[in-house]
């Protein structure tokens, strides 16, 4: 077999078979652990730095196929393709995994079990997107769910049990009416090829081949009504912020960094794709419901006590202006989903990274019991400070290029309509988030030095703490300054979709 | 083109000064001055490459040719879909003037800021790598090549202004009610500022599109691309030009959004003097004279431009006359001050787009007279802008000089320091008089050219706008006077009388003093830069070919050889003029007599302070308790509504639901059984039911 075709599955099996030794290092050898894990997502990393070196119109030399269950009509396979959409995602699962790892070296409660729980979330999110086979894209969905699952029940906060059960439900839920989808989608298909064959290349072009608008609306709402809840999008979305608060810091910077982007992933790649008809019919209620998110989840930061509970909502309220730029249907708005996908992954995870440190170091998160502390851990408090800029978007850094970019496009979409009054909401939802990221800054970092904690023994990050941080800030930097550092995988998927549409 | 290439290190040399004290200070050790010297050594670099840049373009050196057009040059940077975004310099007399002060006052200022901060230890590193930045900043908008570029410049002096106006925001020197004030009043700099940027940013989007995808500067005020622009759809133009002067209002704390500005004296004097001489506030100005061509498309904006500056610099001036505080005073003249350059620039732009019109594609000038009037604002303006920065920059400075040596900024508490700090004194005194406009000082020659313009333009103009603008120029000429009282009265007070403090230093060491000498020498002779001529010098922008290049009117230069001279030659043969040296004598009088011979009491007029003018006017209008009310209002308490529909409706629902589809119990409890296994197999079992049933229902349906 070709040295290629193997790049795409190595990603699935090499955190497949980290997580299984992993799994085995526990009583005394707890201490290897963490370097198991370490060492296979390093090398998992190594691989997707491979891809991202290859230039985007060579991708597809790394496809990968292979039969799977071949009877009674249907037709299911193992493919694997990275395209322009999956690349970045890829890159950044990789890259996040590599650096939580790192991130939570002091763990010290069952510490096999809590590596193998993320190289298996690793494992499912790999899974998702590389599929190219609607039954392999649904297993490996339900697979980073479990793990996640299990991370947010046994290493969690207080309120972990229940956390973590309305997460599971509600992805499940979702995932459900999303699999009734696929079922749909793929019969239809098959009622034209001949054969349920469920690769997403079939179906799409058997759907695309003959459209038939009330069909694919109607597919297209179980469909995105799934992949909304995973975004999340309101009022679907009361699960992260209960899922956040309770989850390690680990657990959140996944969820947050590159789970989420499942949703808004499967949106474009299925929904998009393959139902462009039915994107049309809903485009309006795209539109709405990112708008909605963005100054719902904005206002609501505002009136958080808890650090990451603000940053939880925070990340609402920017998978709206994915949700908006996916609704605009257009090249700009497709390119810039996705850079906003990926850049809202690198902050969001150094936004979690800040808020778990808080936590760990100062022994709470809560607001109101901070204040002043810039002086103390000087360090700590220019990372929280450099997060909390990208996450506003300060130009010159990613979050800004994602905001600018949608924005753009929805004017695009707005203006022939006279709809610029729209325009409002947008820059809003701008204010707002400067206005909380700034009154938090100021109550916690800033005034007089708390009394409420014992700011004696408060201590500023590590070492390992601040590379970590370190590196994420870079990454932000440097693709705010050169975004087409990013924006060139995108170019020509976006053409595409925009083209299908 | 010799300098002209190397012009991108001018905003370059500044980050890098950053980066190297930023994060490798801590090991140049204390003695470099926690690295003060690698920054005032890069500014002072900065300022003899942009010196040299500037001798170039004007054709001092080089080939010895003015340059006709701006010098432009750009890489591609990114794609926004199928629109190309560039990122390069540009350079025209306009992006050369704010170079020059910019770095050659903070040049001043750190230098300054030598002496001024070395109590402060190892805090000194970190404002130091603050200012470097903010100078990047400021330097970086001066040459960018495009309004978004521009934009992103524009933000950094946002952070750093928000950074350094929070220097003192935690482990404030003087206790922790400073702090929490330092931290507010940083809160508040930002929210306020960047509310006028999502505008800017907004009229950058309705711009981009206007104009085909495009913000480059010599694409966007190119005159044809305006014309056409103009001739599908002028309204978008208009609502750009609105937006982006929405963010010129935040920038420059332009009425309503002023209010930001004397709060941000909470930061040390020195940001002070940056923030209001060299940077941040003259942004926006800049932003406006480089929009001109785009503004000056539709009267009403210019109106617009001018009726805002006009009122903001009588609003302001008059929260100066009683307020006690030194730099509180001097942060109000500066409000006043830009006013007077929005005044003038948008009393310019009206006349120049009066005597324009968009026919057949192109821009035509149809009086070439009220064209020249509109010029003469557009320079005065920027005149203005650069005289303001000197002696602006000379009084903080003076101020801080003062504050420093009294250790408060309460004027009640200073009173005859002319003997003991006698430079200090001198020096603010030629700022003072600067300001206040006496005769052959800088500020003189440039107020009075925005006056005579305002002027001009109601005498040419008729209907409601010859109200509006003799409405304007009566403001003007008040302000004037306000100015010259407010000032002398700040100067007379500190300076003169009794001292009625508790304990002085004495003079300021060498390192502060000096650059107040040669800032006081520019104070008082800028304005004689117009005895060079600058004939050809003030350009707009251009079209590529010579019939379309009717905006790029060369100032004042219009068929009139030696222009500066002749707008000396007018500005003394004008009766106006004389009514306001009249006026700013007057006021200086008045000042002496309450404040120095004490022969009126100025508790006369305001009842002692219980007059209801007089304490409206010291809660600045109530204006801070609007904010806090609007804030408040439109903030929290909707954020509390949205928690509440979060937490009782959204969360309660779906508890409530998920009960009715259980059974038994809440989800809580359930939950902390661990009985996962139940939900599992429920799950599992719904999967396995809607498959079958799918696959069913296909079957029957004949699809295989």
């Amino acid at each position: 077999m070709d040295m290629n075709e193997m790049i795409l599955p190595m990603l699935i099996l090499l955190p497949l078979v980290g997580a299984f030794l992993t799994l085995l290092m526990g009583g005394k050898r707890a201490k290897l652990a963490k370097l198991v894990a370490l060492v296979f997502t390093v090398a998992t990393f190594a691989v997707s730095l491979l891809l991202m070196i290859t230039p985007v119109g060579e991708l597809d030399k790394f496809n990968f196929t292979a039969d799977w269950i071949s009877a009674g009509g249907l037709k299911m396979s193992f493919i694997f393709v990275v395209d322009g959409l999956s690349i970045l995602m890829v890159f950044l699962t990789a890259m996040l995994e590599v650096l939580v790892i790192a991130f939570s070296y002091k763990e010290s409660d069952r510490p096999n079990y809590f590596y193998a729980l993320l190289l298996a979330i690793e494992v499912g999110l790999m899974g998702v997107y590389l599929a190219a086979d609607y039954f392999l894209f649904y297993i490996m969905w339900e697979v980073s769910l479990i793990p996640m699952y299990f991370l947010i029940s046994w290493y969690g906060g207080p309120r972990r049990h229940y956390s973590a059960i309305k997460f599971f439900i509600y992805t499940h839920v979702a995932s459900l009416v999303m699999l009734i989808g696929i079922f749909l989608m793929v019969f239809q298909a098959a009622s034209i090829n001949g054969v349920a064959d469920f690769s997403f290349e079939a179906v799409k072009t058997a759907l695309n081949g003959s459209p038939d608008s009330l069909f694919q609306s109607l597919v297209f709402i179980l469909l995105f009504f799934g992949f909304a809840v995973k975004m999340p999008a309101v009022p679907f979305h009361t699960w992260l912020p209960d899922a956040h608060v309770e989850a390690p810091t680990a657990g959140s910077v996944l969820l947050a960094g590159v789970m989420l982007k499942m949703g808004s992933y499967g949106i474009i790649r299925v929904c998009l794709e393959a139902l462009p008809e039915g994107a049309k019919y809903w485009q309006y209620v795209m539109i709405g419901m990112g708008i909605l998110a963005m100054i719902y989840g904005a206002y609501a930061c505002i009136a958080q006590r808890d650090l990451k509970k603000m940053v939880a909502y925070s990340s609402i309220s920017h998978m709206g202006l994915v949700m908006v730029a996916m609704g605009t249907l257009s090249e700009i708005g497709i390119e810039f989903a996705i850079f906003q996908m990926f850049a809202h992954g690198l902050i969001s995870a150094m936004l979690f990274l800040v808020c778990g440190t808080a936590g760990h170091n100062f022994g709470t998160r809560e607001i109101p019991l901070m204040g002043g502390i810039a002086g103390k851990v000087p360090v700590y408090a220019s990372f929280m400070m450099f997060a909390f800029m990208a996450s506003l978007g300060l130009p010159g850094l990613i979050g800004f290029w994602g905001e600018f970019g949608i924005i753009a496009a929805f004017y695009q979409w707005i203006e022939p309509k006279d709809l610029i009054y729209l325009l409002v909401f947008c820059l809003l939802s701008l204010l707002l988030t400067a206005g909380y990221y700034l009154w938090a800054m100021q109550r916690t970092l800033f005034g007089r030095l708390t009394t409420k904690i014992d700011t004696d023994h408060i201590h500023d990050v590590d070492r390992v703490e601040a590379v970590v941080l370190g590196v994420l800030a870079f990454a932000i930097a440097i693709y705010g300054f050169w975004p087409d550092l990013a924006l060139s995988y995108l170019a020509d998927y976006s053409a595409y979709v925009g083209g299908l549409i | 083109m010799m300098f002209m290439d190397y012009v991108w290190l001018v905003p370059l040399i500044p980050v890098l000064c950053f980066v190297i004290v930023g994060f490798l200070g801590n090991k140049m050790g204390p003695k470099a001055a926690e690295g003060g010297f690698l920054v005032i050594i890069g500014t002072a670099a900065s300022f003899v490459l942009s010196l040299l840049v500037t001798l170039e373009y004007v054709g001092f050196i080089g080939d010895g040719n003015l340059y006709p057009n701006a010098v432009e040059n750009h890489i591609d940077w990114f794609k926004i879909g199928i629109y190309q975004l560039t990122f390069g310099y540009y350079i025209d007399i306009l992006s050369c003037l704010m170079m020059l002060f910019a770095s050659f006052i903070s040049t001043m200022i750190f230098t300054y800021s030598l002496g001024y901060m070395h109590d402060q230890g190892p805090r000194q590193r970190r404002y130091f790598a603050e200012v470097a930045l903010f100078l990047t900043g400021m330097l970086g908008l001066a040459v960018s090549s495009n309004l978004l570029e521009m934009f992103i410049f524009w933000e950094i002096m946002g952070l750093c202004s928000y950074l350094l106006i929070g220097f003192w925001s935690f482990n404030h020197p003087e206790g922790d009610d400073k702090a929490d004030n330092a931290a507010s009043a940083a809160k508040k700099a930002f929210l306020v500022t960047r509310l006028g940027d999502v505008c800017l940013m907004g009229g950058l989007f309705v711009l981009f599109f206007a104009m085909g995808g495009h913000l480059e500067y010599n694409v966007v005020f190119n005159a044809d691309n305006l014309a056409a622009a103009y001739e599908n759809n002028s309204e978008m133009l208009t609502l750009a030009s609105l937006l982006i002067f929405g963010g010129v209002i935040g920038k420059s704390a332009q009425f309503p959004l002023l209010d930001w500005l004397p709060d941000a004296m909470a930061g040390p004097t020195t940001v002070s003097a940056l923030i209001h001489a060299a940077t941040m506030v003259k942004a926006g100005v800049y932003l406006v004279a480089r929009c001109f061509p785009l503004f000056a498309l539709d009267a009403n904006v210019m109106l617009f431009v001018a009726v805002i500056g006009g009122f903001t610099a009588f609003f302001a001036a008059s929260m100066a006359m009683n307020n006690m505080n030194i730099k509180k005073v001097l942060a109000y003249s500066t409000l006043s001050q830009l006013g007077y350059m929005f005044l003038s620039l948008g009393a310019g732009g009206y006349m120049m787009a009066c005597s324009i019109a968009v026919t057949g594609g192109q821009i035509v000038i149809e009086e070439p007279e009220l064209f020249a009037v509109g010029c003469l604002g557009y320079a005065a303006g920027c005149l203005h802008m650069v005289n303001h920065a000197f002696f602006k920059a000379l009084l903080f400075l003076c101020s801080g000089s003062v504050i420093h040596a009294n250790g408060t900024e309460d004027m009640r508490l200073m009173g005859g320091l002319h003997k003991k700090m006698p430079k200090t004194s001198i020096t603010m005194l030629i700022g003072t008089m600067s300001i206040a406009g006496f005769p052959f000082f800088a500020g003189f020659f440039s107020k009075d050219l925005v006056l005579d313009v305002v002027f001009e333009v109601f005498e040419e103009s008729c209907g409601t706008e010859e109200m509006i603008f003799i409405a304007l120029w009566i403001l003007g000429i008040v302000t004037a006077f306000m100015t010259a009282f407010y000032m002398f009265r700040m100067w007379f007070m500190t300076f003169m009388g009794e001292y009625r403090g508790h304990h002085c230093h004495g003079e300021s060491p060498k390192s502060m003093t000096v650059p107040l000498m040669i800032l006081s020498i520019f104070a008082f002779g800028a304005g004689f830069a117009l005895l060079l001529g600058w004939d050809g010098v003030f350009t707009f922008m251009g079209s590529e070919h010579s019939e379309g290049q009717i905006l790029q009117w060369i100032v004042g230069g219009w068929d009139r050889p030696n222009v500066g001279v002749h707008w000396l030659e007018e500005l003394f043969t004008n009766w106006k003029t004389y009514v306001t040296i009249v006026l700013v004598f007057v006021a200086v009088a008045i000042a002496y007599l309450m404040y120095v011979k004490k022969s009126i009491n100025p508790g006369k007029f305001s009842k002692d302070g219980q007059s209801v003018l007089y304490r409206t006017i010291s809660n600045r209008y109530y204006f801070p308790e609007l904010y806090n009310q609007f804030s408040w209002k439109l903030g929290y308490d909707v954020a509390r509504g949205v928690e509440f529909i979060d937490r009782q409706i959204i969360d309660g629902s779906v508890n409530g639901l998920s009960n009715a589809v259980v059974g038994s119990g809440d989800l809580m409890s359930k939950a902390q059984d661990g009985n996962l296994h139940t939900y599992a197999s429920v799950v599992l079992g719904g999967v396995v039911v809607l498959f079958v049933a799918a696959l069913a229902l296909f079957y029957y349906g004949g699809v295989f």
